[in-house]
């Protein structure tokens, strides 16, 4: 095709409707009215040792107890757990068992729109709990409590819930909540 | 030897809620940046450097800056590459354009930024579910807390460390949403008083829909060239006299040891200004585009910036000092709050401001007065974990 040709087929028409404008004879495609992605892709992972090295962190967690990875050969504590210690890079890793209370450092409230999946839940309550005893604060939501009756300090402690989605595999994760109070 | 490399030029897409796509963002741009410089068209440009955090959520499209060098019909020679730095990817466009040229490795640089934000009313849910996964998604993401929560808690430790007040906050809106307001291309071209913004819905208390930036579809670009080929084609012109980055390692809430300081910004401004003979900011900025994306941000950085002792920032913006006419005239394009913050176009569009206030091409309303000759671009991005600074000057050392 030469750019003589090209010139001439792309000459302007004017706004007029072009010659085979019938949409009765045009044919029809079809793309599926939802599509089923491969993986799951909410925001918790899939938790077994198929998909995630540090699945021993959901296993505990599972049996209720909130824990991390500390390094061998440094010592340092981490969170979240990792695969390779971000201090010294030994991969030579120890789970071990974090308290489940500590005291709001900070918090905050989601009023607006939530993101994805959570819309149903606003308002709720997140922040950074301070944990007793150890040199880590964690991002967690806050549960079992308005935004205006919490305070910077107030003791808070953790609480295993089971996640039920669109995987048959049983997930979890932790929340805080004002200590004492029960769900 | 570095060479030197200077600002030339550029111009914006209209920012808002746009009906309009990513391409034809990046289009409007494009044609924005070129009809602005004189002698310089996409034929001259030697690179292409494309700011862009969320295209393949937003816009379902990867690979996008060749896809901006077909739109604009640069045939791009030396280098190009898109950068992704969530709210700094303008900036660390621009500063990849710089080394570029300081390296010798090409003259003429096109600098974009392009971000569609706002997918129609009903699909804000997924706008947030991607500003959030800016965090660790598996352990912070999955907390749901959206971006005016997460800085919420910052304007929060600081009010309960230094004292800072409710009405200093606002303070921040007030001053940069009035800038805005004679700014053509930002999204909130209201003016606004402190019980506007007191009075406005506490999405994220403390903080109040007012002192919150917005979901902004938006563009801009600039062209960034050698020294030789700026006198060619100028007399005004910004030459980058220092960029700095530093970024913690500490991405996730989980590991951030402050929330009331952001000493990341405090070790790239010291780079920038060491590299630019900077000894004595608040003397020698003229004009400052600093990362407002809420008013606590801009309070934060008056401190970690270098301009003020540590919890003095409230009383920077409370004292008059970051006005036009103070010591140092912050966003006077209107910043983040005013103009609205499509991420990956801020960093871009603030270059491009402290640019036209060496020009005196911006509206008089927010004119910087006494001819500007010096200024600085700020960007945080994340949790806050990185932050980007540049100084720009007329001159060149």
């Amino acid at each position: 095709m030469t750019d003589t040709h090209d010139q001439a087929d792309a000459r302007p028409d004017g706004g007029e409707p072009s010659e085979d404008a019938d949409e009765s004879a045009r044919r029809t495609i079809s793309i599926p009215d939802s599509i089923e992605l491969p993986r799951l892709l909410d925001f918790y992972d899939l938790q077994d040792a198929d998909h995630t090295r540090i699945h021993e962190f959901y296993d505990r967690l599972r049996e209720g107890s909130l824990s991390t990875t500390q390094c061998e050969d440094c010592g340092e504590l981490h969170f979240p757990p990792r695969v390779v210690c971000p201090e010294c890079t030994s991969d030579d890793l120890d789970y071990v068992s974090l308290p489940h209370e500590g005291t709001l450092f900070a918090f905050s409230t989601v009023r607006g729109s939530g993101p994805l999946g959570m819309t149903d839940d606003v308002p709720f309550v997140t922040g950074v709990v301070e944990l007793d005893g150890v040199d880590l604060r964690l991002s967690a939501r806050i549960d079992g409590a308005e935004y205006d009756d919490l305070a910077i300090g107030d003791p808070v402690e953790l609480e295993v819930v089971d996640i039920d989605g669109p995987t048959d595999q049983h997930r979890v994760f932790y929340r805080f909540r004002p200590r004492g109070e029960t769900a | 030897m570095p060479r030197n490399a200077a600002i030339v030029g550029g111009g914006h897409a209209d920012w808002g809620k746009r009906a309009a796509t990513w391409k034809d963002l990046a289009q409007e741009a494009g044609k924005a940046t070129f009809d602005d410089v004189d002698g310089l068209g996409p034929d001259d440009v030697e690179g292409l450097f494309l700011g862009a955090v969320q295209p393949e959520r937003f816009a379902f499209q990867s690979h996008v800056a060749p896809l901006a060098a077909e739109l604009l019909g640069v045939d791009v020679t030396k280098m190009i590459a898109r950068t992704e730095l969530a709210c700094a990817s303008g900036q660390a466009a621009l500063r990849y354009a710089w080394l570029a040229i300081a390296a010798g490795q090409l003259d003429v640089a096109l600098v974009l930024g392009v971000e569609k934000m706002n997918l129609g009313d009903d699909y804000v849910a997924e706008t947030q579910a991607s500003m959030t996964n800016v965090l660790d998604r598996e352990f912070d993401g999955v907390n749901g807390l959206n971006a005016p929560s997460f800085f919420s808690m910052f304007a929060q430790r600081h009010m309960h460390e230094y004292g800072t007040t409710r009405e200093q906050l606002a303070k921040v809106s007030v001053k940069n949403k009035n800038h805005a307001a004679n700014n053509p291309y930002a999204q909130f071209q209201q003016e606004v008083d402190v019980d506007d913004v007191l009075d406005s819905y506490p999405i994220a208390p403390p903080l109040c829909l007012l002192d919150c930036s917005g979901i902004t579809d938006g563009a801009a670009g600039l062209l960034l060239v050698s020294e030789e080929k700026a006198r060619e084609l100028t007399d005004t012109a910004a030459y980058v006299t220092g960029s700095g980055q530093s970024c913690m390692a500490a991405n996730s809430i989980n590991n951030l040891p402050s929330f009331s300081a952001w000493p990341q910004a405090t070790q790239a401004a010291e780079e920038a200004y060491d590299q630019a003979g900077i000894e004595d900011p608040v003397k020698e900025l003229d004009v400052a585009e600093i990362h407002d994306c809420f008013s606590i941000s801009e309070i934060i950085e008056y401190e970690d910036l270098g301009w003020v002792e540590k919890g003095e920032g409230g009383q920077f913006i409370e004292d008059g000092r970051s006005e036009l006419d103070g010591d140092i005239a912050v966003n006077p394009r209107g910043g983040l709050l005013g103009c609205g913050h499509p991420l990956g176009a801020t960093g871009v569009s603030q270059a491009l401001e402290v640019y036209k206030q060496f020009t005196g091409e911006v509206e008089s309303a927010r004119q910087v007065p006494d001819s500007p000759e010096t200024g600085l671009i700020h960007n945080l991005s994340g949790s806050g974990s990185v932050h980007s600074v540049m100084t720009l000057a007329r001159d060149p050392q």
